[in-house]
This record gives structure tokens, C-alpha cells and sequence, in this order.
């Protein structure tokens, strides 16, 4: 009939045009890479990192920033290849069910030397919530050459002590511009940190939550 | 309705990842339509998609090699929606009286549907979709939309064909009660 | 067609038989979900050893011969042999420490009521007197160069754009007349690990 004829052929249009708009949408993409060995190699990377259960998104966007940085097809490919394995090791500590947003902070973190367990008590400590700001943090203060480990426990105590957001973006800009200045990483980490604490409330003060916490949506 | 190249589950359940992604790049547009016609909002259908995808990578090594593979997929995937409904009817019941009902979402965008079906039919549709009971909403999309046979539904929902074909001509009727005075006000 | 398939039954079926297009993203999230999920079980050899380890009290002949046909069974299906498969799993045996990062009895934080962290508008300005052209590229907008374009402020002036990032790092540089990438001299920096060299450091902080 008339009516049914149009009904399928306005589905299968809605569902070719769509398709096809997703396709050109990914092709774009790898068309900003003008060498074609690397665009090869780059695209064979993200096929077998997604059947392994990476997001394109993130390799795709190491790939383009080794371009707009003149790298070498060689270091293109290995930094996907970290990527991938970091993002891997993220997964795992960040568990269970991390966003992508905490995905990409714990592989950065993960390449800074950042310490699995640090990860791993950092979502043990906020189950329910996004800590890829907190991820962050920790990842720009050891990249400042503060030791990982007391930056995974300076970072921890202010969370569990419920310093905000900004408190703890305030001590990476704080701790960034006393090693600049000549101080000790592991000294300017010491005074500021303290100097938030003082500002929190002290840890008998911190109400003590059942710790079977929300699931997060 | 075609059906993945049987050596692909075979693949996949010897192991081979890029087999199981070829699986979930085929299947995943009508496991989200089936999904989303069973739940009726966005969130819980690719929840239930999603959770669907994982149980059938962790169950692939009991999935037999000469098993036909879309009626095992659909029968965890409508296990699934199941679980899901039976969550969102406890959630519901907690509710308070006056509190504004869950969204209902059609199968694509209701922009693409309005426009072809008219905003009108559309929404009716989706209204009397969701007044189905669960079990008669299943067999209806299964039947009518996901185009398996009795036979293929019968294994999915583990039903007798006889108590299928009754809830597969209740949904209709019900459906066709509802659906007619609408098509009867819009002149088709 | 089956009786109880008429026009109207007909009609209902096109309308939800509408297949939602292609999803790169949705494909990408459920194979992340895969294996998370599959990190997380305890492989076989867990199971195994877990089972082992269990006190026997009266172990009947029925149950060590099920036991010792699990074993069989374990090593018939060459779970040794997934060693790729399995390299995360096998890590699960180590257990879920938190070691040397203990936290505080009691201090686990509570969830949040918001499904999703909102990307937050930044300001970025460069001085470049004698460039044509400043385009911002950096993780927030996938390092792609047509992307975030920045404007003059006036005649003279300096280049500024706006950028929507997450609360959090991000790493970024400007890449000037098309051909020359710099470091934002107003920024903290950072060693790049991957490519060399440095790069500049946008720290984002929520409401």
C-alpha cells in the first residue's frame, strides 16, 4: 500500500542519512592527518584499541596532538599504545564504572607515575561522585616533581577532610608557583596543604558516612 | 529480519574480541529499539542494553556453536528490560501521588516521527505501548517489530506458544482499540 | 500476514520499527563497560584456588572427583593459554589493596545528585602581535586544529578565545599561522611524556 511504502522508505532514509553522518563524522577526522603512512597507522591503532574496549575519542585526540606536534609516526603510534595500556590500568583502579572523564585523568595520572593505589583510594574514598578534578590535581603536582606518594596522601586528607573543588585547584596553582620560585616541591606542598587545612574542619568533626555509599547513577 | 554471519558468534565465543565488537556494532541499533519501545524512556534502555552486552560477552562460553544466536541475544536482553521494569515499578510505587511521570520515548527521535506520522499518532502510539502489561508489550514487539517467530519468542521468553499468541492478540486489540479512534480523528 | 496484523496493527509496527541510527559512542561505552566488567571477575584460577583453599571436613568421593573434573576441566580450556585475555584477570589475584593509601574509618564521601560534570567556559588570551592566525588545540577539544579559532580583540590586540573544559587538567598549546605551535606563556607547564618537550597546563576549577 501507498502509506506503508512511504512509512519504510522514510525510515530507512531516516536511518541512511544518520549512518552515514556518523560515518563521515569519524572520517573527518582521520582526514586531518595528511601523512598517510601515519593516517594507516593510526586508524588500524583505533580499530583494535575499540574491539578492546577503548573509546576512540581520547586515542583520536593523542594521535591529532602528535601531529599538531610534528611527531614521528613511530611516537604517534607508541603514545596510542600507552594510552591504551594506561587507560587499561585505569579502568581497573578506578572501578567500578568510571567515566570517561575519570578514564582520561587516571591515564594521564597513570603516565605521571602516578600510583595505582592512589587511584584506587581516591574512588574508594568518593564512590558516588566524579573525581577526575581530584585525579587532576594529583596528576599536575607530581608532574611538579612533588614525590607521588605524598602527593597521594596530601590529596587524600583533604578529600576525606571535604576540601572543595577549589580549594585543591588552589593548592596545584599555589604549590606550581613556589617551585617556581626556588621552594622545595615537597616543602611548598607541606605549607599550602596545611594552610587549607586549617581552614577545614577538624577530622573528629567529619561526619562518618555508612560506607555503603549511593551507587552512583 | 537478517541475522549476523553465524561464524561471527562463533568467533567471538572462542574468544576473539574484534568478533564480539562486530556483534555489538550490528546488534546494538535494534537492542536499543527493542530497549526503548519495553522501557519507554532513554536512561533505562541503553542501561538495560548495556548491561544485556556484558552478560552475553560473560555467558559466551556456554553459548552453544549450532545455537542460532539472535533468539539467545534477545532472551538476555529482554531479561534485562524485565529486571529493569520490575526496578522502576518498585521506584515508582514509592512515589508520592501528583509527582510527574517518567518521560516516554519512541523508537527514533520524535522529531522524524511527528513529522512523518503526525505529532498526534505518534504520541498515541507511545501512550498505548506503555499501557500494556509488561508481558503483553514484550510478545507484541517481539511478534510485530523484532519480526520473530513464535517459535524464536517461545524461547526468548520462555513461554508456551499458545499463552503467547494470547498476549500477542491481547496487545493488538488493546492497541487497535485505542489506535483506530485516533486514525478515525486524523482522517486516515 | 496473520489476522490480527490490519492497517492499524500495521501502522503501530512501522512506527516503532524506526532502527535508531548508528552509535560510534554507544558501541565505544558498552565496550568499555565489557571490560571493566571482565577486569573486575576473579579469572578461573581465582575460583579455583578460592575453592582449594576452603576447609574439607568430610570430603566425599563424589565431591573430589568434581572437584578434580573442574581442574580437568579448567586446564582443557586452555585458560593458561588466554594469557592475553586473562593478563588483567590474573592481576585480580593480587586482591584490591589500597596499602599504602589507607583511608580514614568512615570518611568515604557521599555521592553526588548530578549524573554529569559540566564543561565550564574558559577564557583563553595569547599575545602574538605578528601572527595572522591562533588557533587554540588541546585534550578539551581533541587536539583538532579547526576547532576553536581565536579572534583579535581590536586592531592590535591580543588573540583570545573561549573554551569549554571540565573541572580539572587539561593540556594545551596554540598553534600560530597554521604551522608553529607554542606554549601559553601565562600558564603553568608541564614535561610532555609523549612527545617531548613542554606543555601548558589549564587547571579548571568548578562553581
Amino acid at each position: 500500500m501507498n502509506f506503508m511504502r512511504r512509512c519504510s522508505t522514510a525510515a530507512a532514509l531516516v536511518v541512511a542519512v544518520a549512518s552515514t553522518a556518523a560515518a563521515q563524522q569519524q572520517d573527518v577526522r582521520l582526514t586531518l592527518i595528511r601523512d598517510d603512512a601515519t593516517r594507516e597507522v593510526v586508524r588500524q591503532q583505533l580499530g583494535g584499541a575499540l574491539s578492546r574496549g577503548v573509546p576512540m575519542e581520547p586515542l583520536m585526540a593523542k594521535a591529532l596532538e602528535g601531529v599538531a606536534k610534528r611527531a614521528s609516526t613511530k611516537s604517534i603510534k607508541a603514545a596510542m599504545a600507552r594510552l591504551e595500556e594506561n587507560w587499561h590500568r585505569a579502568a581497573k583502579a578506578l572501578a567500578p564504572n568510571p567515566t570517561d572523564d575519570e578514564l582520561s585523568a587516571g591515564a594521564d595520572a597513570l603516565q605521571q607515575k602516578v600510583p595505582e593505589s592512589a587511584l584506587r583510594s581516591l574512588r574508594k574514598l568518593a564512590p558516588g561522585r566524579s573525581i577526575a578534578l581530584e585525579i587532576g590535581v594529583l596528576t599536575q603536582l607530581v608532574a611538579r616533581n612533588v614525590e607521588p606518594g605524598q602527593a597521594s596522601k596530601m590529596v587524600l586528607e583533604l578529600m576525606a577532610r571535604k576540601a572543595t573543588g577549589t580549594q585543591l585547584t588552589a593548592l596545584s596553582s599555589a604549590v606550581q608557583e613556589d617551585v617556581e620560585a626556588g621552594l622545595a616541591p615537597a616543602m611548598a606542598l607541606d605549607l599550602r596543604g596545611r594552610g587549607i587545612m586549617s581552614l577545614l574542619p577538624p577530622p573528629s568533626a567529619v561526619s562518618t558516612l555508612n560506607p555503603r555509599s549511593t551507587p552512583r547513577p | 529480519m537478517t541475522e549476523i554471519d553465524p561464524s561471527v558468534p562463533i568467533r567471538a565465543q572462542r574468544g576473539d574480541e574484534q568478533a564480539f565488537l562486530e556483534i555489538v556494532e550490528f546488534y546494538y541499533p535494534r537492542c536499543l529499539r527493542f530497549a526503548r519501545n519495553m522501557m519507554g524512556n532513554e536512561q533505562d534502555a541503553e542501561e538495560a542494553v548495556q548491561d544485556a552486552f556484558v552478560r552475553v560477552h560473560d555467558s559466551f562460553p556456554r553459548f552453544r556453536e549450532d545455537a542460532r544466536f539472535d533468539p539467545w541475544l534477545f532472551r538476555i536482553l529482554a531479561n534485562r528490560c524485565r529486571t529493569l521494569l520490575a526496578r522502576a515499578k518498585r521506584h515508582r510505587e514509592l512515589i508520592e501521588y501528583g509527582e510527574v511521570p517518567l518521560a516516554i520515548a519512541s523508537a527514533a527521535s520524535p522529531i522524524e516521527l511527528e513529522e512523518e506520522f503526525g505529532a498526534d499518532w505518534a504520541e498515541e502510539v507511545r501512550i498505548g505501548l506503555e499501557t500494556l502489561p509488561a508481558e503483553q508489550r514484550e510478545a507484541f514487539l517481539l511478534r510485530h517489530v523484532e519480526d520473530l517467530s513464535y517459535e524464536d519468542i517461545a524461547v526468548i521468553t520462555g513461554a508456551g506458544l499458545s499463552a503467547l499468541r494470547m498476549r500477542v492478540k491481547r496487545a493488538c486489540d488493546t492497541l487497535r482499540i485505542r489506535l483506530t479512534e485516533v486514525e478515525r480523528r486524523n482522517g486516515t | 500476514m496473520e489476522l490480527e496484523r490490519d492497517e492499524t496493527i500495521e501502522r503501530v509496527a512501522q512506527t516503532l520499527a524506526v532502527l535508531p541510527p548508528r552509535d560510534a559512542q554507544a558501541v565505544s561505552r558498552v565496550m568499555t563497560a565489557v571490560h571493566a566488567h571482565k577486569a573486575q571477575r576473579p579469572s578461573r584460577l581465582t575460583l579455583v584456588m578460592e575453592w582449594m583453599r576452603q576447609p574439607s571436613f568430610s570430603v566425599a568421593s563424589a565431591g573430589a572427583l568434581a572437584a578434580a573434573a573442574l581442574v580437568l576441566g579448567f586446564f582443557s580450556r586452555g585458560a593458561f593459554g588466554n594469557a592475553g585475555s586473562d593478563q588483567s584477570a590474573r592481576s585480580t589475584l593480587e586482591g584490591q589493596p589500597t596499602g599504602e593509601f589507607p583511608i580514614p574509618a568512615g570518611a568515604v564521601l557521599p555521592a553526588s545528585n548530578s549524573h554529569e560534570v559540566r564543561a565550564l567556559p574558559v577564557s583563553l588570551v595569547f599575545d602574538a602581535r605578528n601572527a595572522t592566525s591562533v588557533v587554540v588545540v588541546g585534550d578539551f577539544n581533541g587536539w583538532d586544529d579547526s576547532k576553536t579559532p581565536m579572534v583579535r580583540y581590536g586592531k592590535d590586540g591580543p588573540w583570545t578565545a573561549t573554551v569549554l573544559a571540565k573541572p580539572g587538567r587539561h593540556v594545551y598549546a596554540f598553534l600560530v599561522d597554521g604551522t608553529t605551535l607554542v606554549a601559553d606563556p601565562r600558564a603553568p607547564r608541564t614535561k610532555d611524556l609523549d612527545y617531548g618537550g613542554d606543555a601548558s597546563v589549564l587547571m579548571v576549577t568548578p562553581p
